[in-house]
């Protein structure tokens, strides 16, 4: 426990001093709020629009979740099929990769356009496939990198491919699958972020950063970025809880 | 045929075969290994002696030659789980406990759940672990470790255990502590052993027999005879240990003519 507090203090401090100093620029050199608004504005205007806050954060954090769910279970879906048939793997890794390196930015416009621009779908859509990469690579290495002897030692017990794939390639993969998530996961608040400015539902933190922004409501504007920060690191501590639960040997010394 | 636990006879394996990097791995291997018989194979690196096991455990096939498993083909016999295998990696899955990993082949030959924890049971307290059953693999050393793989290995009280030095990678002390194990483990349950190793001492002292072999082509030279009674500590400090050390040792360096076609016959020798 000591251990864990001597691990916390020094960025919570480290943080404390850049607010106190961040505070202290603006109020002694007058700066403006349109160039940069002071902590304490940004608090007392976060703290007063609290349910709004809420209610903006808890649109994109659905997003978030909805895209990062189905990106996810694609790429699981193409490293299992990668791993198992070989005529796919050279298929599927130059694919995604391609995938990987789709502009959202770019592509968001599109499929604003392909599906209803009033629902969802296109900004759903944008985070799954910006969650796909991540997930896939390193559920496939999961799969893959599997030790030599142990395959040995299931083949000389004649486990069929599948029961391979229960007993061995499956565990094997979990903690690279979270390896995955970890990156996976506040990207995936990123994206859902960032294709709420390419117009549709005026909802979510990246439509109202964007409006607040234009009506020089700055604090405002702040004040979500904020929420932003606070959805991204909550979704990645929720997935480093997960992985500590599920995945308690990850990270020991090896037995194999 | 049916009372040899393994037979081999004229087993060669060539890799890539009529290939520019072609590699004679085995070249003409016969050997028997009778029931309840203790056999260690012995030799340098690239010798070939791994490859024999694996040839025997039907994990890569021969290229010409015949071999029997118990009585049957290598295919049969790995698919009826006649014989057990370890590593010198224990091999433990990391997200099971020491017993579910002893529960693998059960798990994998169809029994039912009790049937498959009592027996695991059973085994850890044959390898002194029993109060380790429900501890995770990286919580033991790598003796322990090494333990709950031997363990697994008789799951299925195979006739035949297969071993590929599985105490290469364990400090001096633990290695002799495992080697009385093995010993008071194969006498106990009547298993034939077929034993990889680089150790002349560990050879001695486990086998009935020490199966020497040499490189470029893989081929057995020599088959030397061990005659030491109850094996236990003081077994390692007799004569007749360190005579039987020193012939395998001189076999190894060539010294001593080479045994002829035929290889090690079990009737030659016996």
């Amino acid at each position: 426990m000591k251990g864990r507090l001597n691990a916390v203090w020094p960025p919570v401090l480290l943080g404390a001093i850049f607010l106190i100093a961040w505070q202290a620029l603006v109020v002694v050199q007058d700066i403006k709020p349109y160039l940069l608004p002071a902590p304490s504005l940004i608090f007392t205007t976060f703290t007063s629009n609290l349910s709004l806050m809420l209610a903006t954060g808890l649109y994109t954090a659905t997003t978030a979740v909805l895209g990062l769910v189905l990106g996810t279970l694609v790429g699981i879906l193409f490293a299992m099929v990668a791993q198992r048939f070989f005529v796919f793997r050279n298929l599927m890794i130059p694919v995604a990769a391609g995938i990987a390196a789709v502009p959202i930015v770019a592509l968001t416009p599109i499929l604003n356009n392909m599906f209803d621009i009033t629902s969802r779908t296109p900004r759903v859509l944008i985070t799954a496939i910006v969650v796909f990469f991540p997930i896939f690579v390193n559920v496939y290495r999961g799969l893959t990198e599997v030790p030599a002897v142990q395959l040995e030692l299931l083949r000389s017990l004649s486990a069929t491919p599948r029961t391979v794939l229960r007993v061995l390639r499956i565990p094997n993969a979990l903690p690279f699958f979270f390896t995955g998530l970890k990156v996976a996961a506040p990207l995936a608040v990123i994206a859902a972020l960032v294709a709420e400015y390419f117009g549709g539902p005026q909802e979510g933190l990246g439509s109202k950063i964007a409006s607040s922004a234009a009506n020089t409501a700055y604090g405002r504007a702040w004040a979500y970025v904020v929420v932003a920060i606070i959805l991204g690191l909550a979704f990645y501590l929720i997935t480093l809880l997960l992985e500590r639960v599920t995945t308690p040997w990850a990270g020991r010394t090896r037995s194999a | 045929m049916s009372t040899l636990a393994v037979h081999a006879e004229g087993v060669w394996k060539i890799f890539n075969e009529g290939a520019a990097n072609e590699v004679t791995a085995l070249s003409d291997v016969s050997i028997d290994v009778g029931k309840g018989e203790f056999v260690s194979l012995i030799g340098p690196s690239g010798c070939g002696k791994s490859t024999l096991l694996r040839v025997i455990a039907d994990l890569i096939p021969s290229t010409r030659g015949t071999v029997a498993v118990a009585g049957m083909t290598p295919h049969e016999a790995r698919e009826k789980h006649q014989y057990g295998m370890a590593f010198q990696q224990a091999a433990l899955l990391d997200w099971r406990t020491v017993r579910r990993n002893v529960e693998l082949p059960l798990e994998l030959a169809g029994w039912d759940k009790e049937k498959r924890k009592a027996r695991a049971l059973e085994l850890l307290e044959m390898v002194q672990l029993q109060d380790f059953a429900e501890h995770r693999p990286w919580e033991l050393s790598g003796g322990m470790q090494q333990r709950v793989a031997i363990a697994r290995s008789l799951a299925t009280d195979p006739e035949i255990l297969l071993m590929d030095e599985p105490f290469g990678a364990l400090d001096e002390m633990t290695r002799e502590r495992m080697q009385n194990e093995l010993l008071r483990i194969s006498k106990a349950t009547g298993t034939s052993v077929v034993f990889v190793t680089h150790s002349i001492p560990e050879a001695v002292y486990l086998s009935n027999r020490v199966v020497v072999m040499s490189p470029r082509p893989g081929r057995i030279t020599h088959v030397v005879s061990v005659d030491l009674r109850d094996r236990n500590e003081d077994t390692r400090e007799s004569d007749a240990f360190f005579e039987s050390v020193t012939a395998v040792r001189e076999a190894l360096r060539g010294r001593v003519a080479p045994v002829g076609e035929g290889g090690a016959r079990l009737a030659e020798t016996s």
